[in-house]
Formats: C-alpha cells, sequence, structure tokens
C-alpha cells in the first residue's frame, strides 16, 4: 500500500513538472510578438558602409562619427516608407544643427525610382543607395522600413522596425544626445 | 516438458529481440548514410546550396534562402559564394549571419542553451517510450504463465480452518449423486 502511494506521488510529481514547465513556457512565449526578433547588434558598432549618395558624393558611415546617425532603410515602392518620410524630415529639419545625422539607405529599387521620389516628396537629407544589399545584410534587415540609431560613438542604440513615429524619435534622440553629453 | 519451456522463453523474448533487430537496423542505416554523405567533395554551388539551405530567408516566411526567389536571398547566396571563395568555412559563415540577424536565421536550433532541448529531448523521449513498451510486452508476455497468484506461497492452515475445509469436503461428498 505504501509503496502504491509512493509511485504514485513520483507519477504526480512528473506529471506536475511537464505540466508547470509547459505552462511557463507558453506563458513567457505567449506574451511576445513572434515577428519582432531582438537585434544582435544593439549595443554593438554599427555595421560601416560606404555607398553612393543619389545626389552627392559617396558617405561613409565611420567619418560620421562623433555625430547621432539615424540609418533609415527605405525603397520607393514601400507604402510604410511613405508613411514615416514626415516623421523624418521633421526629424532632420530639428536635430541637423544639434549634431544629428539621418541618412536613408534606399534598398531593392532602382536609382530612377529613388531619384524621383525624393525629387518628389522634397527629402531634404542624404540618401544612398544600397545596390547590392550587402548594408542591408550587415544589417540583419528583415523588411522595410526599419531604423538603427546609432549613437555617437558608432554603437547601435535601437532598432525601430516599421514606420518611426516623430514624437518617438524625437525623445529618442534627445535621450542619446543626452547620454553622450555625459 | 523441456522443449515447451524453451518454447515459452523464446516467446517471452521475441518481441524484445525484435525490437532490438529494429534499432540496429536503423542505426546502420543512419551510419550507411552519414559515412556516404562525406565521401563526395561538393562543388562550391554544391556547398552555397548546402549553407543557404541552413538559413532561413529573414524577409520571408518559412523559405530557406536556398529556396527563396526574394533579392535579399539572391543576395545571401551570392555572399556565401565570395564567402567561400574567400576561403571560409560554412562554419564561419554562419557565424557571420548569426551576427547580424541572431540564432532565429538558422533553419535548424542551435546544439546551445535551451534550444538544444530539441535535440536531445527527442531521443530521452524515444528511449523512456521503448523502454516503457519493452517492460509492458514482456508484462503481457509472461502474464497467462506465470501470473501474481502462482508466485505466492500457499499460507499453512489453522487447525480451525482445517476443520472447516473436512467439514465442507464431506458434505459435498454427501450431497454428490451415488
Amino acid at each position: 500500500m505504501r509503496r502504491i502511494t509512493r509511485r504514485r506521488g513520483i507519477l504526480l510529481g512528473v506529471v506536475a513538472a511537464v505540466v508547470s514547465a509547459v505552462v511557463v513556457l507558453l506563458s513567457t512565449g505567449l506574451g511576445k510578438d513572434p515577428s519582432v526578433v531582438a537585434s544582435p547588434l544593439v549595443g554593438r558598432v554599427a555595421p560601416d558602409f560606404t555607398l553612393s549618395q543619389l545626389n552627392g558624393p559617396p558617405m561613409t558611415l565611420s567619418k560620421l562619427r562623433g555625430q547621432v546617425v539615424v540609418v533609415n532603410f527605405w525603397a520607393s515602392w514601400c507604402t510604410e516608407c511613405h508613411t514615416e518620410q514626415a516623421a523624418l524630415d521633421q526629424t532632420w529639419q530639428q536635430f541637423q544643427d544639434s549634431g544629428v545625422v539621418v541618412v536613408g539607405v534606399n534598398f531593392e529599387d532602382t536609382t530612377g525610382d529613388a531619384s524621383d521620389y525624393v525629387r518628389t516628396a522634397g527629402v531634404a537629407y542624404p540618401v544612398v543607395e544600397d545596390t547590392d544589399s550587402r548594408t542591408a545584410l550587415a544589417y540583419g534587415l528583415r523588411g522595410i522600413p526599419e531604423t538603427f540609431i546609432v549613437d555617437k560613438t558608432g554603437r547601435i542604440v535601437d532598432r525601430i522596425i516599421g514606420p518611426v513615429d516623430a514624437t518617438k524619435l524625437s525623445s529618442e534622440i534627445n535621450e542619446v544626445l543626452l547620454a553622450g553629453a555625459r | 516438458m523441456n522443449a515447451a519451456a524453451a518454447k515459452a522463453r523464446l516467446r517471452t523474448k521475441l518481441p524484445v529481440l525484435m525490437v532490438l533487430l529494429a534499432v540496429l537496423v536503423g542505426a546502420i542505416t543512419l551510419a550507411v548514410v552519414a559515412v556516404r554523405g562525406h565521401q563526395a567533395q561538393p562543388s562550391q554551388a554544391q556547398q552555397v546550396q548546402q549553407i543557404a539551405a541552413g538559413l532561413h530567408c529573414p524577409i520571408c516566411k518559412d523559405l530557406s534562402v536556398a529556396d527563396s526567389p526574394a533579392p535579399l536571398a539572391q543576395q545571401m547566396r551570392a555572399e556565401i559564394a565570395q564567402k567561400l571563395r574567400a576561403g571560409e568555412s560554412a562554419g564561419e559563415i554562419r557565424a557571420s549571419f548569426v551576427a547580424a540577424y541572431g540564432d532565429s536565421v538558422l533553419m535548424s536550433p542551435p546544439r546551445r542553451g535551451l534550444s538544444g532541448a530539441a535535440y536531445f529531448l527527442p531521443a530521452i523521449v524515444i528511449l523512456v517510450g521503448v523502454l516503457g513498451a519493452a517492460v509492458l510486452i514482456r508484462r503481457w508476455v509472461r502474464s497467462p504463465e506465470t501470473g501474481p497468484a502462482d508466485d505466492v506461497e500457499a499460507a499453512p492452515l489453522s487447525a480451525t480452518q482445517r476443520r472447516a475445509v473436512h467439514r465442507a469436503l464431506a458434505r459435498l461428498r454427501e450431497e454428490e449423486p451415488a
């Protein structure tokens, strides 16, 4: 009789452990958006690039060291990129004299389409072309628009998936500028 | 009698032997496939295909870099080819993509950390299942011959019990038709 009770206890313990493990896995996993994958690049030095500008000389990221850089991947065919255009322009206007550079990295696009969009939409910040998508791969791009904030030391401090919000972006840039000033 | 006992013993062991035989055949097949797979040196295109097949296309749903027609996947394949030409190993190439995308770029989970459970848990489950099945089969085969009642030794009867048995037998004999 005692042996059966002990056996049942072990069995119940095993069942309880399995159920608890499943509950813990579900409760931690279900709260996350599976499409949002944390970038291993956040906290690391941003991959350097030298890319040709649509209207200007080639641009090298490492030469912008000492400034906060907003690297935004976009394309003329991407409707969500059009949505965030105003926010990026506003950020550029607001911070260009405070040591902040916005760089648009054109992804999987043609020079003609990109130039047409830049002209008609009145994009004022520098736009470079990632013709072979190598920069996109180095940044672990999973879609567009995607934006990386690089601090004055050249480290990526945040990755924003989807269209940026002007208010959130400016408050984040202010934080990065403050952190850099300390 | 001896022949019957041997037959019964064989009948008991037969399921276990069959399970062992199946495991042995499976292991030999896997070993042959594993050895043959490494015999021929794959071409660079095959190497690109192999590495690309192990990477998730980052902008697709459930497609490997090898299977995806997306321009980014094409670029990844071109990058793999270039890295191979530069003398990088498959592991180094995979590591470079993991550095940018994280472990989620791999089609198979890494063998370290919590993801490692995906490799050893199935083996444990199969082992426990095989052992459980073996125990059940053994019990099932043995039960008609040696049930629990056979294992229990008859307890000696007390004098009162013996007298009661005698009385019951005598009554039965009296009631029996002549």
